[in-house]
């Protein structure tokens, strides 16, 4: 349910502690960690979230983390939530070390860092032969043809741009309990909201930890002033996000993992809230 | 970036002197425990950290041309600031920054500066008055037009009515909201300078005989609701859009692009306003949706 982001930004996490005779000192995980069995989306998610906090000024607490976590990628089946195909994030090109792609009887793996090409080396493994890659196109044809669902991802971010009145936020919005389950399991939602406090030896510590922007208290500033203030506010706020492109990938922040549908309580599903907006758009033009 | 001094820590600094501004606002002098100096530019911003407590997104109030501490003025608004307002001179709080854009110092050479603050944006432009003043023949004339609420509310008071009661330059417009015998005193004084209203009451009938639109930035700070009007008086009167800039608030917990808070505009042009910002263009604020 909660996608391979939370190892990389945990859900909480100290970032430092300070006493006036020490100042502030960081906390850096040093934790070595290895995600097996990544799917395509969401090794395009990491991708996301590399750029986003990699980008200078760069988070060195995700710098670290990411630097000591190892990628281990199988390929999938869609489900019945599954669009990663129509926004092309249904395979991975870079961002893991090693790839596995399920051949039925056999793996063919795939090394995507130096990290992974020195495992896959010291692992011996027979190299792939021509049937071998005839059994990958065959596989990944059938695999195609699974899908289901299918975002009208073109031109998405001029018409979710565009459309910023459209009944289609209110329709949906009613239905929304702003409970924030979608930022959640979303992998590449990353707002995170900052605490800190003293503890009772009178060392201080700050906290930060995930925050949804369908939380009230999101765009709340002190005085008391909201920028967004009503629910139809923030629930456009996050699609138009989702919607956007992500500069270095040139592809929405969405990967079509379908997480935010599956376990939306309200039953609102990602693909027919845009896809209606589309229709709709195109329809009163 | 160094590796040993990440963005993300704040740096210890002491209060070395607080200065009541009004009942609500104190401007604090601060100095980096470790003797180091912050550069920075007119209208960039610093995260405030009260130890224990929490961390506060505050505008630098100093110019960068003036030596001494860094300063900052603070309105006690919220939890951070309720805090900081209760500290005393030589305590610690961290600093981290500085962050933002800054106003664009280099491109506005050579033009009349027109300084648009509302209550606590005389703050951010106190910054850019001081850097124009100290860099006088870089600039054409400089107007400040300044909205309160009474007397009591202004900041650098003194500065402010010493530069009206001089009757020169730069130029000094007074807009006082609330009723105010003593004000009343000084619009009868200067009734060119000084009107009751809020800020656009200034725009027609003071600020046109010293302005000239085509020669003229703006540079505009206040409350949220102002923008809007501002933005359309002074293009009215002639200030080509892409020279009015605007300084803007918004919650920011990382300061760096990162948090996600201060997420701005549509789809195809999302913003950051820590990152992208706070200073935006009066072109911006027809592109950018949700900016003003």
């Amino acid at each position: 349910m909660i996608p391979p982001k939370k190892y990389l930004v945990t859900t909480s996490e100290e970032i430092f502690r300070f006493t006036p005779d020490e100042g502030y000192r960081p906390i850096l995980d040093d934790r070595r960690i290895v995600l097996v069995g990544v799917h395509a989306c969401d090794i395009n998610a990491i991708r996301i979230l590399d750029s986003v906090y990699l980008e200078e000024p760069e988070d060195i607490f995700y710098r670290r983390r990411r630097e000591n976590t190892l990628i281990v990628g199988i390929s999938c089946e869609p489900d019945e939530f599954c669009f990663c195909r129509s926004v092309g994030a249904d395979s991975a090109q870079n961002g893991f070390d090693l790839f596995m792609y399920d051949l039925g009887d056999r793996y063919l793996i795939e090394s995507g860092s130096t990290k992974g090409e020195k495992i896959l080396r010291d692992l011996g493994l027979r190299q792939p032969d021509s049937a071998d890659f005839v059994q990958l196109r065959r596989a990944m044809h059938e695999r195609d043809l699974k899908f289901r669902k299918s975002l009208n991802a073109y031109g998405l971010p001029q018409i979710v741009d565009s459309n910023p009145t459209s009944e289609v936020w209110t329709r949906y919005s009613e239905k929304c309990l702003a409970c924030g389950t979608c930022t959640l399991v979303c992998p590449t939602c990353r707002c995170y909201s900052v605490d800190e406090w003293k503890e009772l030896t009178g060392e201080c510590l700050r906290c930060r930890r995930w925050d949804s922007c369908f939380l009230r208290s999101h765009a709340l500033v002190a005085g008391g002033l909201n920028f967004r203030p009503t629910r139809t506010d923030r629930f456009r706020h996050r699609y138009n996000c989702k919607s956007s492109i992500e500069w270095s990938t040139g592809r929405l922040f969405c990967v079509g993992c379908g997480r935010c549908s599956a376990f939306c309580p309200a039953e609102i599903d990602h693909v027919e809230v845009l896809n209606s907006l589309v229709h709709l758009s195109v329809m009163s033009a | 970036m160094t590796p040993e001094a990440p963005l993300q820590i704040p740096k210890p600094a002491r209060i070395v002197e607080i200065v009541e501004m009004t009942a609500i606002e104190k401007l604090f002098r601060l100095e980096f425990v470790d003797g180091s100096r912050m550069g920075f530019r007119p209208g960039q911003f610093v995260e405030v950290s009260v130890p224990g407590v929490g961390e506060a997104p505050i505008s630098i109030c100093k110019s960068p041309t003036r030596p001494g501490p860094l300063e900052i003025t603070v309105r006690r608004v919220g939890r951070v600031t309720k805090a900081l307002h209760a500290m005393k001179a030589g305590d610690v709080i961290g600093l981290r920054g500085p962050f933002g854009n800054g106003f664009p110092m280099e491109k506005m050479k050579g033009h009349d500066i027109l300084l648009v603050a509302g209550g606590l944006g005389m703050a951010p432009l106190n910054s850019v008055l001081q850097y124009v003043l100290d860099r006088r023949e870089d600039y054409g004339r400089i107007i400040l037009m300044y909205g309160i609420r009474t007397y009591r509310d202004a900041l650098f008071r003194e500065e402010v009515f010493r530069m009206l009661e001089a009757q020169g330059e730069p130029v000094v417009l007074i807009s006082y909201e609330r009723d105010d015998p003593f004000m009343e005193e000084i619009a009868a004084r200067y009734p060119n300078n000084v009107r009751k209203g809020v800020i656009t009451v200034l725009c027609k009938e003071c600020l046109l005989p010293h302005l000239t639109p085509g020669r003229t930035s703006a540079v505009v700070c206040g409350p949220p609701i102002m923008y809007k009007f501002v933005l359309k008086e002074l293009v009215g009167l002639g200030i080509p859009p892409e020279r009015i800039y605007m300084t803007l608030e918004r919650r920011m917990e990382c300061g760096m692009g990162k948090c996600g808070h201060c997420i701005v505009g549509g789809a195809s042009n999302i913003k950051y306003i820590c990152r992208d910002g706070p200073v935006f263009t009066g072109v911006d604020a027809l592109t950018i949706r949700g900016l003003i």
